[in-house]
């Protein structure tokens, strides 16, 4: 089959303004995006840029907007999105070329939650160990790869980039649920901030847009929850 | 240099969020349809009453068009059951899984009470109420 791709170009050496591609490429229904992409790359346009690194849905570095919504390209095959497709960079961050935006803004919010263990003061002296009950409360969340594409389709984040999204939250709400953790508090003060939690208006375009099928509004109202009674239920 | 890129009302409305970023939308222009029109009304309440000024009673009048009473009745209803919805999910967490099964529930309610007051103005209209 045909399938006819409309590409978002954007070459900040050459271009003033951004504008679209058009290309035809021969494919199979069970073909990625990413395959298409990058046969345009070595066969029609080498000059075509976009991320691209396991191909597999893990490293979560092919995140861009296709026919619309947020998609990884390595998880979306053509008989899903049909012959006719767009492709965008994801929204609400700087485009540095083409598909390529500049991540740096969403991994400061990353950081910004204390996305890592931290464990009490004493050094233990054998392993921490969690039951299977208290593993499974924040199970979910572990799953994030980092691609941005929840908090890229989050009308608040286009609204003020100042949000630390949905993603910040997602990392956020996997250490804060964990039973063994001791930063809970600071973790839990940082998103009672203006651009915390309560800039989520249950949208749930970061539920729909996550490739891990995480239940992203799910665990932002969790945390909502959590910093409005104190209590971790 | 990196393309800046603020999204606009247009590009985030072409974003295919389906009906969840529906409902917020409808949510959002039915709060502030709901503000607009009670301050005008009040507003042009005043004017009528005190000055019997002309713009005033064309305020009333298009308050009072039968179109208008059903964008009214629109707005407040869904944003009153949207509304529930969304802090029911705030208030219980774990429904935020069954948010479509909400979204659903919320339309059942909303049609046959929206589908009502049509008929019950339709009625009104025909009888030259």
């Amino acid at each position: 089959m045909q399938v006819k791709l409309t590409i978002f170009r954007y070459d900040p050496e050459n271009d003033k303004k951004p504008h679209f591609d058009k290309f035809t490429v021969e494919a199979e229904p069970t073909d990625r995006v990413l395959d298409l992409l990058e046969y345009i790359k070595d066969y029609k346009d080498g000059t075509l840029a976009y991320r691209r690194s396991c191909a597999h849905g893990v490293c979560g570095s092919d995140a861009m907007r296709i026919n619309g919504v947020n998609r990884l390209a390595c998880k979306v095959l053509v008989q899903d999105v049909g012959t006719t497709l767009k492709v965008e960079p994801i929204l609400g961050l700087p485009v540095q070329r083409d598909l390529i935006v500049d991540m740096e803004p969403f991994f400061d919010h990353y950081k910004s939650v204390i996305p890592y263990f931290v464990g009490s003061e004493e050094m233990p002296q054998k392993e921490q160990l969690q039951s299977p009950e208290d593993r499974e409360r924040f199970d979910d969340t572990t799953k994030c790869i980092l691609c941005g594409a929840c908090t890229t389709s989050c009308p608040s984040f286009w609204a003020n980039g100042n949000y630390v999204g949905p993603a910040a939250i997602v990392n956020a709400h996997r250490f804060i649920f964990d039973s063994r953790d001791q930063a809970v508090v600071e973790r839990l003060k940082i998103l009672n901030d203006q651009f915390g939690v309560y800039r989520c208006h249950t949208i749930f375009n970061c539920t729909d847009a996550c490739p891990r099928e995480i239940q992203v509004t799910q665990a932002v109202g969790e945390v909502k929850k959590a910093i409005a009674t104190a209590r971790l239920d | 240099m990196a393309l800046d890129r603020k999204v606009g009302f247009w590009e985030g409305v072409r974003y295919k969020g389906g009906g969840p970023m529906l409902a917020w939308a409808l949510h959002r222009i039915s709060g502030l349809g709901m503000i607009i029109f009670i301050s005008l009304h009040v507003v042009a309440s005043f004017f009528t009453q005190q000055m019997g000024s002309d713009w005033a009673i064309g305020i009333n009048i298009i308050y009072e068009s039968p179109y208008f009473q059903l964008f009214i009745v629109f707005a407040v209803l869904f944003h009153a059951l949207n509304g529930m919805r969304i802090i029911i999910l705030d208030l219980w967490p774990k429904m935020l899984r069954y948010q479509r099964e909400m979204t659903w529930l919320q339309w059942l309610i909303f049609i046959p009470i929206y589908s009502l007051t049509i008929f019950i103005m339709i009625q009104r209209v025909m009888a030259g109420g």
